[in-house]
């Protein structure tokens, strides 16, 4: 793909964009009577945000309709310029994987072949064709024509079922005609069974594609199908274009619309956590298929992290737990029987599995073991600290990644615990449900901080030392300090008489933590874009 | 699925009766209690003359799938043959219904000495077709010789 079509189609896009854009301002970005309800209870500790901030990506949700949309105005544009039917212009756009430009390029040099790839019209047969195939009905050539009406004065035999009773029949443009009841079985058959949307002639070596309206036809007693074939349809445009991509939630049907983040180099400076709209939920990040929010940290690094964590980190941990290394070769050494006296395989160094000395003080009247600080024992045990310091570090980085994921987890059940016992106190207390709610924002804002949080500590795991790192561990002990409080005051017991306390403080530590996160995340968006984060391994491009 | 699979393949049956191909062999494997199972047939492929295949016959089952002829049949060769594709492209992404069993045979014995060497399927055959022709060719004529129909 030349780089000259992807600048032309995201200008496009976007004037496209800033349109919808503009209108959706006017309505005041509160389409559905959920958000408006959500809104009204930001306010209270809602950081006043003006401008997008640099963490944020420009994004658009779509709805299923809104994608639909977007499709049809390409196959109506392309309908135009080629003077084609739109559906002959939808094919050639999904032949053409939906890139108008290349596809005009292609058209205006050589339509009729592309017609031909795209299965629009048949392979031009030479006028004598095989006589295995006296079906064959080619309008063109005057010999097939005299086949043609031998066809008809014998009875319509369908090749497929055999079936020489069959009146309704249908063809492509290539004419092979085959009964109604085969076209619609294979159809099924292909859209169901193979969720394939190119429906192709039935006959051998055929590339002609049946026109929408033709699956629609044979279709039109199965809606079902019907459906998923138009969605099938919708499912390959959204997959085609770089611009858009679908919410990965079960069941939903949104999309999101990102230009911002379409290209791979983009992904280098920024983190695009998107959300379709549907559900608060539904987040997840434009550049790759981890679910959920890894900001800050770039997709390749989140990437990277986590498949280190897969390979890694019960690995290490066991080693950590189960073994020890030779305080002399750093062989690492599993203790397999109850005496302490160890001798090394590798280096037949003798030692002692307690205090890491030399056995040899063990034996005789120095025995020390017993002493913590023994100069042999210390010497020893620092050695070893010292050759499992890159294990420890990465432990160090795994568990708290590790307990941040786990802590949010927590904070939502108690959540749920709260809420039950809030909706008690309604009913035994005069409070309001208004007056309770401010506990179901503070656990979200928690949840998400959390989330931030155990990302940092992938982030620091690569971060070169230096000052831009114990810059970004101060935001982010900053961070930790503030949800810890945050979540502290959350476990605290209910009652009704200091409600309003505890509300006034929740509501003060979530705004103060809201701005933390915020600080954080605007850092490490900045960081990016002035190239200020130094890793200590190869990012590479994606 | 309506049942077109039995009926079409009783004509398919009927077809190859009126007229096939000269050495070819097709008919549905007869059950022990002599009934006739239709779902599943057993076929004999003549290697092309003027090939290494010359001379072998070589068999293979083919069994057809209850939504055949949406789906394609699975074809095997018994015993597993000597060749880089056991399975002949017939079975894969180019199927179409109106395919025919004839020209599903007619295509293998093709495929047989004009292997796709994109889509190996059998280690051993495909390396040596790649590395050494000569020890292939031997090994086919081989192979050919011991398939020679009594």
């Amino acid at each position: 793909m030349s780089s000259d079509y992807e600048y032309s189609d995201d200008e496009e896009y976007n004037e496209y964009d800033d349109d919808e854009e503009a209108m959706d301002v006017e309505d005041g970005s509160t389409s559905s009577e959920e958000d408006v309800e959500m809104d009204v209870y930001d306010d209270d500790i809602k950081v006043v945000s003006e401008a997008r901030k640099a963490y944020e990506v420009d994004y658009r949700p779509l709805t299923h309709q809104q994608v639909k949309d977007l499709m049809v105005a390409d196959i109506e544009y392309i309908s135009t310029i080629f003077g084609v039917g739109s559906d002959v212009a939808a094919l050639l756009l999904r032949h053409m994987d939906w890139n108008k430009d290349r596809l005009t390029e292609k058209y205006m040099d050589d339509a009729f072949s592309i017609s031909i790839a795209a299965g629009i019209s048949p392979v031009p047969k030479p006028s004598h064709s095989g006589p295995d195939r006296s079906k064959r009905v080619t309008r063109s050539s005057k010999s097939s024509k005299k086949i043609e009406q031998a066809t008809i004065s014998e009875p319509f035999l369908c090749p497929v079922c055999f079936d020489d009773t069959a009146t309704d029949t249908l063809g492509l443009s290539c004419g092979h005609i085959f009964c109604t009841g085969c076209w619609a079985m294979y159809t099924v058959s292909k859209i169901r069974d193979e969720g394939e949307h190119r429906v192709l002639c039935m006959a051998e070596n055929c590339g002609v594609v049946a026109l929408n309206p033709f699956v629609h036809k044979v279709l039109s007693d199965d809606e079902d199908t019907c459906a998923r074939y138009d969605e099938l349809l919708v499912r390959n445009y959204v997959a085609c274009n770089k611009n858009l991509k679908y919410c990965p939630f079960p069941s939903c049907d949104r999309s999101v619309s990102c230009p911002t983040a379409s290209s791979r180099s983009a992904l280098s400076t920024i983190v695009p956590t998107v959300s379709c709209g549907a559900d608060p939920k539904h987040k997840f990040c434009f550049g790759c298929s981890i679910d959920g929010d890894h900001r800050p940290v770039l997709c390749v690094v989140a990437r990277m992290w986590l498949k280190k964590c897969r390979d890694d980190s019960e690995t290490a941990n066991w080693i950590k737990s189960n073994t020890k290394e030779c305080s002399k070769c750093q062989s690492t050494i599993e203790k397999n029987g109850g005496c302490n006296h160890m001798t090394c395989k590798k280096c037949k160094y003798e030692f002692c599995w307690v205090c890491m000395g030399p056995w040899a003080e063990h034996g005789t009247a120095w025995y020390s073991c017993n002493r913590y600080d023994d100069k042999s024992g210390v010497e020893a045990r620092d050695a070893q600290s010292k050759s499992r310091a890159s294990l420890e570090r990465y432990l160090h980085y795994y568990n708290r990644w590790a307990n941040h994921e786990q802590s949010a987890k927590l904070s939502v059940e108690l959540y749920m615990k709260t809420e039950k016992k809030m909706e008690e106190m309604q009913l035994t207390t005069d409070l309001t449900w208004i007056e309770v709610q401010f506990m179901k924002k503070a656990v979200d804002i928690v949840e998400n901080c959390r989330t931030t949080l155990k990302w940092t500590y992938a982030m620091a795991y690569y971060l070169e030392n230096g000052n831009q790192k114990a810059m970004f561990e101060d935001n982010q002990r900053d961070l930790e300090r503030a949800v810890e409080d945050l979540s502290e005051l959350l476990e605290q017991p209910i009652e009704s008489e200091t409600i309003p306390v505890l509300r006034q403080k929740v509501t003060d530590k979530s705004v103060y933590v809201q701005k933390r996160n915020e600080i954080l995340l605007e850092d490490t968006a900045k960081g990016y874009l002035e190239e200020r984060w130094k890793w200590n391994v190869v990012v590479d491009d994606l | 699925m309506s049942g077109i699979c039995r009926p079409r393949l009783a004509e398919e049956r009927k077809q190859w009766r009126k007229d096939h191909p000269f050495g070819f062999y097709a008919k549905p494997i007869k059950a022990p209690d002599g009934s006739m199972n239709l779902m599943e047939w057993e076929v004999g492929i003549p290697g092309k003359e003027g090939t290494p295949w010359e001379g072998g016959l070589y068999k293979l089952t083919m069994t057809f799938p209850e939504d055949y002829p949406s789906k394609p049949p699975k074809c095997k060769f018994v015993p597993p043959l000597f060749h880089p594709n056991v399975y002949p492209s017939g079975t894969e992404k180019s199927w179409k219904p109106a395919i025919t069993i004839k020209q599903i045979v007619l295509g293998v014995q093709a495929l047989l000495n004009d292997p796709n060497v994109n889509d190996p399927a059998q280690s051993e055959a495909y390396t040596m077709f790649k590395n050494d022709k000569v020890a292939y060719e031997r090994r086919v004529r081989q192979q050919a010789r011991e398939n020679v129909p009594k």
